[in-house]
């Protein structure tokens, strides 16, 4: 491990006893923190594969006994939960594409433009964060209403695209606005007009912040319920979230059964986590400063 | 000249266009429509007239000793959950800023939390904290930190504690997430003269990454405080408000 | 730099593919919907992952109703419990609502001041036919101003749930069937550790029976004032019997609205609750979670207005922007029938219809104490206002449980609070 850091951190100077400290301290917090932070998952994880008779005993079993992949069967095979599945993949996708396109074009708009109205469009922006979902919910049902886009898919995207806008826009403009502006300037000087500025120097240098948004973007779209669950009738239409929900009944409830669905649409957020934050890696030094 | 400035004076307004457009007629439209239907004793079906009632909702609100108690747990919740958030989310990041073969495991482990939904963890922190649940089992059995049970989730102060907890122990992979991008974004080199000066880890800290990284502070600092006044899953899911609407939150 | 590029050009690849999917997708759906009678039905028979009900409903009795009535479909569309009633709402608001919904019977009134529902006592000539053969408790619930919004679809009622191990620890031979037997099994329960009753809140639903039963009230008759009904003497004697109860340790704190205690549903199998008052899906419940327990059912304890428990279950629904009002009103005299009737029972809902009790009983035993507690059982008021009700009733029973007021006072508040609500409503 001192090894390793030391290649790390090329000139850090020689103190192992110090060093070696260090190095246990960290790992040391890092596994106290991912215990407690592990624990109710792992909860989670054991329900999941006990049978309806055993679940949410007290005091908590952590190993399931007897066993049983029961539930995974059943969430799979009820319902059309593949199709919900697909459902939510194409929204997602499509949601959090587009909106970090459209969010880091307003990004770059605030962190390298001086404009009139700057300051009001972005407060507005702000205004927009600080409303709660909830309160929207039935004003957003009427307006989709009047759009038709009540009952699809790309309905829906258009909610959560519009959604994540100001979250979007917020990080990346913080994130561009501590990025040194020479670089700007310099391709500004060479003739480059803004819009290779914007895809070529900004989206590149913003990329840690641009896997954050991403990430942020999947997860809120491939998670979101009320408005999924008011916009949507049709069946065919419904994406994973509503699916799970319904497995949540009025007088009881297969705890088993809605952990391994949870568990299943745990997936695809992770596998967008882990592409995604090796763009944490490269930072701005290797990426720009020095290459 | 003036044809290079009138086209650079276009260009911001072309890049927001899009977004812009887009977020005035999905979230701030209906939002306004939101505010004007509670000056409204609102009739939701179409065709139905709704009276307009001026502030006749608010102050209803304003008098009931039930809004500012829900008021007050909502502060509470924001006070106890947001620095926590901040300070070892911000703690973990500095953590895992260097690379290591360890670090994208521990990553995802912090971040596990914040992809579980929030129905799920609610119920999971219900389990724990229940009267004969881990939290009891571990602090009055196991640790003998305390000589019985406690039923957590039976009175406000122990209920807004669990509550809290979940808040936290959810938020924290989050703040960690927009810390870790935010730390990518100080130059090493700054870092680097700072040690040549001799300063020390904390005065490094203190010098130098923490000013950089200001934007992120200030971004998530506004994220958590707005996210915290609007609590709601968690609580309806934990105590749904009990007892007698003691842990109740503006929301709901 | 170059890097950077085949990034962003997959991303737009991803984008245009998603939508083009999405297109598709939504695309095909869109042409079958326009067939010559299609009516859709919500409802939410799905009940946490265990299809039996919905499958009686998709694979037998709908396909029954379509042969019958050539020309007409019928579509059922499960959504969660948890979320049926805001999906309404906004429905409402939207105009969006279906033809049919099958609606918990707390709901009808509240549906019906919006004037999205259409009076049946009106529209169906043969409503007063079809009203005579349910329960009339359950047929109350539809009732809104002097007019019938929906029939009912299936009902139940809490009785009391025993164990013999929990009559055996406290050494009496039968299931308390008076207040005084209770009180008396109460004494005997005295220090052993387990609760003599157990309840999960203070709603109407849980009150409502020990108040009725107590020979109290909660309202007048015509339902517009609390105040010297729910304030009695009588009321005030049964929830103090709750309360001393409680301060004996007789009763746990859940019904304070402790979510941390041990639910009704485990405890009485384990013997930390004697007894508790439920419905009959507790069986199905019971059969999967603890296979081995032998729940006893009794009638509630009758206090001095006998043995009187509350109404529950589901009642379907014609809404006003139906376009299909005719075939609608057929799925509705269908659902009335003895075939969909004695089909649901099956699955574990009770028969809105008393002379098919018999039948009933044959299905499982432990129907016949809850059919015969629906005899007398009677229902919550029935007010668009009805779940703020629900909320007073356990916002101010709940300082009285804890001591910090008295029952009496807790009583006089939440009636003046209800009489204001009842007031607003009409």
């Amino acid at each position: 491990m001192t090894a390793q850091l030391q290649t790390a951190r090329p000139r850090g100077r020689a103190v192992p006893a110090s060093q070696t400290a260090a190095t246990t301290f960290r790992y040391a917090a890092l596994i106290v923190g991912a215990v407690v932070m592990i624990i109710p998952f792992l909860y989670m994880v054991s329900t999941s594969f006990t049978a309806q008779a055993y679940v949410l005993t007290l005091p908590p079993q952590f190993i399931p006994n007897p066993a049983t992949i029961a539930n995974y069967t059943q969430a799979l095979t009820t319902q059309d939960f593949l199709l919900y599945f697909a459902n939510s993949l194409i929204v997602a996708l499509a949601s959090t594409v587009l909106s970090v396109l459209i969010s880091s074009m307003m990004a770059f708009a605030f962190a390298r433009y001086d404009f009139a109205g700057k300051e009001i469009i972005f407060r507005v922006l702000l205004a927009g964060l600080t409303v709660p979902a909830v309160m929207l919910l039935i004003p957003q049902f009427l307006l989709a209403k009047d759009w038709h886009l009540l009952d699809s898919l790309p309905g829906l995207m258009v909610f959560y695209i519009a959604g994540s806008l100001a979250l979007n826009t917020f990080l990346l403009r913080g994130f561009l606005a501590s990025v040194p502006g020479e670089l700007d300037q310099a391709m500004q000087v060479d003739g480059a007009n803004a819009w290779t500025r914007y895809w070529r120097l900004a989206l590149p240098l913003a990329k840690p912040a641009i896997a954050t948004a991403t990430i942020f973007t999947f997860l809120a779209s491939w998670d979101e319920y009320p408005l999924a669950l008011t916009m949507i009738n049709n069946p065919d239409h419904r994406t994973l979230p509503v699916a799970i929900a319904a497995f949540q009944g009025q007088n009881a409830t297969q705890w088993g059964l809605v952990f391994a669905a949870s568990l299943i649409a745990i997936v695809p957020v992770i596998i967008v986590f882990l592409v995604f934050q090796r763009y944490f890696v490269q930072g701005l030094t290797s990426g720009a400063v020095k290459g | 000249m003036t044809r290079q400035r009138a086209r650079a004076s276009a260009t911001p307004y072309l890049f927001l266009a899009p977004g812009f457009i887009l977020f005035l007629a999905v979230i701030i439209y209906p939002a306004i429509r939101a505010f004007q239907m509670s000056f409204f004793d609102w009739k939701i079906v179409p065709g139905a007239v709704s009276q307009f009632i001026g502030l006749d909702n608010y102050v209803r609100a304003f008098q009931d000793g039930h809004f500012w108690l829900s008021l007050s747990n909502s502060g509470i919740y924001m006070l106890a959950t947001v620095p926590p958030q901040i300070v070892i989310g911000l703690f973990i990041a500095m953590l895992l800023k260097r690379k290591s073969p360890t670090q994208p495991l521990f990553r995802v482990l912090f971040y596990l939390p914040v992809v579980t939904s929030w129905v799920v963890v609610s119920l999971l922190f219900k389990y724990l904290f229940a009267d004969s649940g881990l939290v009891n089992f571990t602090l009055h059995d196991f640790l003998h930190l305390m000589n019985r049970d406690v039923s957590w989730l039976s009175a406000r102060g122990t209920a807004l504690i669990a509550i809290c907890a979940l808040g936290v122990w959810k938020g924290i992979g989050w703040s960690m997430m927009i810390f870790l991008a935010a730390l990518q974004g100080v130059p090493e080199t700054l870092e680097e003269a700072a040690t040549m000066d001799g300063a020390n880890r904390w005065q490094r800290f203190r010098a130098v990454t923490l000013p950089a990284i200001s934007p992120a502070t200030v971004f998530i600092t506004v994220m958590l405080v707005i996210g915290g006044l609007n609590v709601f899953t968690s609580v309806l899911l934990l105590t749904g408000g009990g007892p007698g609407g003691q842990t109740d939150v503006v929301l709901s | 730099m170059k890097r950077s590029l085949t990034i962003g050009s997959a991303v737009a690849v991803a984008a245009a593919v998603a939508l083009l999917a999405a297109g598709c997708s939504s695309g095909s759906n869109a042409g079958s919907a326009d067939k010559p009678v299609t009516i859709t039905l919500w409802g939410s028979y799905g009940n946490g992952g265990n299809s039996t009900q919905q499958d009686a409903l998709n694979k037998t009795l709908i396909p029954a109703f379509e042969k019958a009535n050539p020309g007409i479909t019928v579509k059922y569309v499960d959504i969660a419990y948890d979320s049926l009633l805001q999906k309404l709402t906004t429905s409402a608001a939207g105009d969006q609502l279906p033809d049919l919904v099958r609606a918990d019977l707390g709901w009808v009134p509240q549906f019906a001041d919006l004037g999205v529902l259409v009076p049946l006592s009106d529209s169906m000539s043969d409503f007063s036919t079809l009203s005579k053969n349910v329960y009339p408790g359950s047929l109350a619930t539809n009732l809104y101003k002097g007019k019938y919004y929906g029939l009912p679809l299936d009902t139940n009622t809490r009785v009391l749930i025993t164990s013999q191990a929990a009559l055996d620890k406290a050494g009496v031979s039968a299931p308390p069937k008076t207040f005084d037997d209770l009180r008396a099994m109460a004494g005997k329960l005295k220090g052993t550790g387990v609760s003599l009753f157990a309840d999960s809140g203070l709603g109407a639903w849980n009150i409502s029976p020990w108040i009725w039963s107590g020979g109290g009230e909660v309202t007048n008759k015509t339902e517009t004032k609390a105040t010297g009904y729910l304030n009695s003497a009588k009321n005030v004697s049964t929830v103090q019997m709750l309360v001393d109860f409680y301060n004996d340790k007789l009763i746990p704190n859940l019904i304070t609205g402790n979510t941390g205690a041990t639910g009704t549903s485990d405890g009485l199998p384990k013997t930390e609750y004697a007894t508790i008052l439920d419905g009959p899906w507790m069986q199905g419940i019971w059969s999967g979670q603890y296979p081995d327990f032998a729940p006893v059912y009794a009638p509630i304890p009758a206090g001095a207005g006998g043995s009187v428990s509350v109404v529950g279950g589901e009642d379907i629904v014609l809404t006003q922007s139906s376009k299909n009002k005719a075939a609608a009103e057929k799925f509705i005299r269908f659902t009335q029938s003895k075939d969909f009737q004695l089909a649901m029972v099956k699955t574990g809902q009770m028969t809105v219809v008393p002379s098919l009790a018999s039948e009933e009983v044959a299905v499982a035993d432990y129907y016949t104490t809850f059919a015969e507690q629906l005899k007398t059982a009677k229902s919550r008021v029935a007010s668009p206002q009805a779940s703020k009700i629900d909320t007073v009733l356990s916002t101010e029973l709940t300082p009285a449980f804890l001591g910090t007021t008295t029952v009496k006072a807790a009583l006089d508040k939440a009636a003046t609070e209800i009489d204001a609500l009842l007031a607003g409503g009409k």
